[in-house]
């Protein structure tokens, strides 16, 4: 027998001697790993999508005069029209106040938004999600929203130093309830991302949706947050049904696919809805030696 | 050696053949071919059928496509009962095995450690080590569900409190034990249902739902609890009308609507059991053929792994239809208030019912019992333990059909009726009315302590004079006086389900389950066939005034105020409403009085409510006739009365008739017109109401 | 510098390669596939480096690959180092290029069905088992094109690495 095969018994053996640490470990040591590599390999994310930044800043610097004057003017125009907006915001802002104030209901999800750039883009069949520009340094934390204007994008999943995972509404660890427009009851629906298929368009599902609903016709069916669950706003715009509500197969309540409300594998930019307070989701994913369940009871 | 020898080795026989042995060796062989190929012949063309059909048997499966039942509604469409979606939160006990199995080594530890003389059972411990486990992640769910650690608006708080003591907040032990026994393999489910259908009512339906929103948004998407979703029926009004409505239940039974052939191939081919749902009492029960649809099917070819894999062929399930019940849900829901505002001395709802009906079709506006019970907390699955509850409070019996009961001085109408009808006194006859009546050596005393003296039929009627009745009851006589009853029907069984109208597919007797069938017009046969004895005067004066033998149903004291509104003999109710429906009242006469006759009785049920006995009730504005009564009865073995009130609106050219019933207990002050009376009044004004609300649309 | 760090430095050289299959997965993103390869790169390095290297390489490329995916922890860098071994206990084939080529289409695809059927245990089983067999294929295909396209150029790159750390050859092993 020579060293070669030697060595070769030896790597085997030593194999299965990391399996079983690595399986015995504790989660302490995964997540460690796991945060290791992500922090190493953040930096290079950062460059990349801060070059691209750059690239779009001398891009822009090359433009002539003449158009950057048109821009300014088409700029000047909805700055306008943006300020009007503004004020009677105020108006509602200030009427909505004196109401909670006179209702004595303070409300319990004040948001801090946190604009970010997405660096980039991985989807599989199991999974879509972006990474964002903003991290825990800029006070993301898991389980925030994330929405671009009144449209849902996903859901931040994990968050790195300076970098954020987000889980898109068609990955499938992404699920919220929803409003079917055109349901005067109001009944909730579970939707949930769905397993897609390669080079298909990636869905989510909509289900529980009920036997006697009637969708409104004429129009696209809309599917809007509740706002009852404690995460998303109510009424934002999580995508429309696509191709028809139809019976299901297993259950008794009808399904329908859900086309997400933007393409979200274009997208560039991104607002992350930071709760003021933790959820109790944020909770519960937080490791267990950091915060214990008994302190928010 | 050259290759010569080598050939005449080989080419010389060891030992020559025989013919015979050759012989033998082919005979065999063509024994053994001739088997073979009968056997193949066998097999490919006679077996051939026989085998294909079992190869497909094992490589088929068949999945069920189970009806959604049908809607019932009440006659202005609202809907009473429908089918919503029940949210449950399950544990995947396979994926808790870890868990579980760290949980039961460290109890084993604190077990030993102890250094206790006691044999440790490692069965308990097991259970113990689950138990302690998933009572950890109900701990989460409930923490998300709470919102423990927010702010939360007043109905937030409201659903909170609600909550507080819910059952499900820790393992049902015993089911776990049931789990780990019949069905580990499954998903054991921690909660039923997240819209928690005992809040039904009690918060609004969005508050109800926003658990089922918390759970999906904020609790963990991967790890062993999930959360699964199916439909189950759903009654928004809670309790309201549950006597009528029914509930379902689980059977095993396979509905028996397909064609023998697929019946046959189900029973080989499934290998679950067949589950679905049944109606249980009330219209869910006898209409249940109408509401359950019927189930669809699909035959697929399967994988050997157990994977569909081709649809065969089809049959799509029959959503089952709507029922429009003639009940009117404001009238009903006045009604239930009414008659729960009715307490007892320890401050609970008194054993009551009340019925309403349209005095011209007979159909029921409204028909309530208390106690009563939800059918929502009976929806996913009757617990015992719930229901031996209702069993305890006497909730599952519709006291407005089922209850037997004397109905007292409402009963004066009939002896005022029979004495009018058999001549022996008229309408402006005038009787002096002391303060009792001796009849033979017992004296039958008024209410009032100095009688009523001068006293004509309307007089009667309005102060409900006790004298007048036992002086005409003797004067009519017994027999005639239980005919004058049975004139009327209140001896015959109501809500017979009318073949016309329902059609053949309609199996059930009865529009709702078991009304009473045994009511009792008492005359000398009655009372000797029950060995009582004979007859005396006694038992006539107390027949006249509603006492005695007599029992009748609140439904039918109001069938009979619809058909003495109307100056007929019978009213056939029903719970169906049916917007073009004939007015047809079965075996009905004319009442047999003359118009003056007649007269009096309607003007002495006005006179009733404006002076008289049930003057407490009055509708300002309005004139609408009753008459009260108050019998007594024995209620553990000592006396207690039943109030009650009968009646119909409004006093000239009535639609609506009504009846209520409530049972007084032992230390309770119950009269007919102080404690029925209101319910009357409050089912009356609903009725203008709504009347008021339609004319203005 | 020691040839004891040669396994790092070789991580650093490979990243951008590592990185830039990210970017064109990011690009593509809408078609859903991944273009993978991470097992590619283990073969450069399983044929000239020390076993314990080697593995040490296998292990860190996988966690890296991890990093931001949601798969059971570990099973990437695990089977990773498998191959790692298996290669490197069977690195006489991967003396010419031919050897080497075949290997790279195996291990990028057999490494990409291994993740693939991996997050799919994450993800809610997925209910049609035949389209997830055949997403699967169509993924693990890909990744053996990849394998087979990025092989050439991305084992000159980490030769000239291991060149420069003076790693010595893969003819002199054995």
């Amino acid at each position: 027998m020579n060293n070669h095969q030697k060595g070769a018994k030896a790597s085997y053996i030593a194999l299965a001697v990391f399996i079983l640490i690595w399986i015995s470990g504790t989660s302490a040591l995964h997540r460690f790993t796991k945060e290791t590599f992500a922090e190493f390999q953040a930096p290079a994310l950062q460059i990349v999508s801060k070059g691209g930044d750059l690239a779009r800043y001398w891009e822009l610097k090359s433009r002539s005069n003449e158009e950057l004057i048109a821009a300014s003017r088409d700029l000047a125009r909805i700055n306008a029209a943006l300020e009007l907006r503004i004020h009677s915001m105020d108006d509602i802002r200030r009427e909505n106040t004196r109401l909670r104030e006179n209702a004595r209901y303070t409300a319990n999800s004040e948001f801090l938004t946190v604009v970010a750039r997405v660096i980039s883009r991985d989807s599989s069949s199991w999974w879509q999600k972006i990474i964002i520009r903003k991290g825990r340094t800029d006070g993301i934390r898991p389980g925030s929203p994330v929405v671009f204007s009144n449209r849902v994008i996903g859901r931040v999943s994990a968050v790195h130093l300076n970098i954020s995972e987000v889980d898109l509404v068609t990955s499938p660890t992404f699920r919220c309830t929803a409003f079917l427009i055109g349901d005067e009851k109001r009944r909730i629906v579970y939707v949930r991302g769905d397993a897609a298929n390669s080079l298909s368009p990636n869905k989510a599902k909509v289900t529980a949706i009920p036997i006697d609903y009637n969708p409104p016709t004429g129009q696209p069916i809309k599917v809007l947050t509740t706002g009852l669950g404690g995460v998303f706003p109510s009424g934002l715009i999580l995508g429309e049904v696509d191709g028809g509500i139809r019976m299901s197969t297993d259950d008794n309540y009808k399904v329908a696919d859900l086309n997400p409300a933007k393409d979200l594998n274009m997208i560039e930019e991104v607002s992350v809805l930071v709760p003021q307070y933790p959820t109790a989701h944020e909770i519960l994913l937080a490791p267990s030696e950091k915060i214990k369940l008994e302190e928010f009871k | 050696m050259s290759s010569d020898d080598t050939l005449e080795k080989i080419s010389v026989p060891s030992a020559p053949i025989t013919p015979w042995r050759m012989y033998l060796i082919f005979t065999l062989f063509a024994v053994g071919f001739i088997y073979i190929f009968c056997g193949l012949f066998y097999r490919q063309l006679i077996q051939s059928q026989d085998l294909i059909d079992q190869a497909n048997l094992q490589s088929e499966t068949i999945v069920w496509r189970p009806p959604t039942r049908g809607k019932i509604v009440d006659r202005n469409n609202v809907t009473l009962v429908e089918n919503r979606v029940r949210w449950s939160v399950k544990a995947n006990l396979l994926g808790l095995e870890g868990e579980i199995d760290r949980e039961y080594r460290a109890l084993v530890k604190a077990e030993k450690a102890k250094e206790s003389t006691i044999k440790i059972n490692y069965e308990i411990l097991h259970q113990e080590a689950r138990v302690n486990v998933l009572n950890r992640w109900l701990k989460k769910i409930w923490f998300v569900i709470d919102a423990s650690n927010q702010k939360k608006s007043p109905s937030e708080k409201k659903r909170v409190k609600f909550l507080a003591d819910s059952p499900e907040r820790q393992v049902n032990v015993t089911a776990l034990a049931k789990h780990m026994r019949d069905s580990r393999i499954f998903k054991f489910t921690l909660i039923s249902d997240l819209t928690f259908p005992e809040l039904r009512n009690q918060i609004s339906d969005e508050e109800a739902d926003r658990s089922v929103a918390r759970f999906i948004e904020q609790f963990p998407v991967d790890g062993p609890i999930t959360i699964e979703s199916d439909m189950i029926r759903s009654y928004p009004y809670g309790s309201m009308a549950c006597h009528t409505l029914g509930y379902v239940k689980d059977t095993n039974q396979l509905p028996n609507d397909f064609d023998p052939n697929f019946e046959i191939s189900f029973k080989k081919l499934s290998k679950s059991k067949y589950t679905g749902k049944i109606g249980a009492e009330g219209l869910e029960q006898t209409h249940d053929y109408t509401l359950k649809g019927s189930s669809g099917w699909e035959r697929w070819t399967k994988t050997s792994a157990g994977y569909k894999r081709e649809l065969l062929e089809s049959y799509p399930q029959r959503e089952g239809s709507q029922v429009r019940l003639s009940l009117d849900v404001n009238i009903q829901l006045a009604a239930e208030k009414a008659l729960t505002a009715i307490k007892d001395n320890a401050g609970n709802p008194l054993p009551s019912a009340a019925v309403m009906l349209d005095v011209n079709t007979g159909e029921i506006l409204a028909i309530a019992s208390l106690p009563n019970y939800n059918p929502n907390r009976l929806a996913s699955k009757v617990t015992i333990k719930y229901f031996d509850e209702i069993q305890e409070q006497g909730g599952w019996m519709n006291r407005a059909t089922q209850g037997l009961y004397a109905p007292g001085s409402t009963y004066k109408l009939i002896t005022a009726i029979a004495g009018m009808r058999s001549g022996k006194i008229d309408y402006d006859d005038i009787l002096d009315c002391g303060r009792s009546l001796w009849i033979g050596n017992h004296e039958f005393v008024e209410h009032e302590p100095y009688g009523f003296g001068q006293v004509d039929v309307e007089k009667m009627l309005a102060i409900s004079c006790n004298v007048w009745n036992y002086r005409v009851g003797l004067m009519v006589g017994p027999d005639l006086l239980a005919q004058e009853a049975r004139r009327f029907g209140l001896d015959k069984t109501l809500l017979k389900t009318n073949p016309n109208i329902m059609g053949a597919e309609n199996t059930s007797q009865y529009e709702i389950p078991s009304p009473a069938r045994k009511m009792v017009i008492p005359d000398a046969n009655f009372k000797r066939s029950v060995g009582q004895g004979n007859w005396t005067s006694g038992d006539t004066a107390n027949t006249s005034i509603g006492q005695g033998f007599i029992l009748t149903t609140p439904l039918h004291m109001a069938c009979f105020a619809a058909s003495v509104a109307r100056g007929e003999t019978r009213t056939t109710p029903t719970i169906f409403h049916d917007p073009l429906r004939i007015p047809y009242h079965e075996d009905s006469r004319p009442i047999g009085l003359n118009r003056n006759q007649l007269n009096a009785i309607r003007e002495g049920m006005v006179r009733c409510v404006t002076e008289g006995t049930a003057r407490s009730i009055q509708i300002p504005g309005f004139q609408f006739a009753a008459k009260t009564g108050t019998s007594e009865y024995f209620k553990n073995g000592q006396k207690a009365h039943l109030a009650w009130i009968i009646g119909y609106a409004p006093a000239k050219n009535p639609k609506v008739a009504f009846a209520v019933l409530v049972e007084g207990q032992n230390d309770t002050n119950t009269w007919g017109g102080v404690t029925a009376g209101p319910v009357g009044q409050a089912m009356v004004k609903e009725w203008l109401n709504s009347k008021n609300k339609q004319s203005e649309e | 510098m020691s040839v004891l760090w040669a396994w790092f430095f070789l991580i650093l050289a490979t990243y951008p390669w590592l990185f830039a299959a990210d970017l064109v997965s990011s690009t593509l993103a809408s078609s859903g596939l991944n273009y993978f390869i991470t097992g590619a790169a283990l073969i450069a390095p399983c044929r000239r480096l020390k076993r314990w290297q080697a593995v040490l390489f296998a292990g860190c490329v996988g966690f890296m690959f991890e990093a931001y995916r949601p798969i059971p922890n570990g099973t990437v860098a695990i089977s990773l180092v498998t191959l790692a071994i298996l290669l490197g206990n069977y690195r006489s084939y991967l003396r010419t290029s031919l050897g080497m080529i075949q290997a790279a289409v195996v291990v990028n695809a057999a490494a990409a069905i291994i993740w693939f059927t991996a997050s799919a245990y994450l993800c809610e089983a997925p209910t049609d088992i035949y389209n997830a067999i055949y997403q699967a294929a169509l993924q693990g295909t890909l990744s053996g094109l990849v394998g087979l396209i990025i092989i050439m150029p991305l084992a000159t790159t980490q030769n000239w690495i291991m060149d420069l750390m003076g790693v010595p050859s893969a003819q002199d092993l054995l």
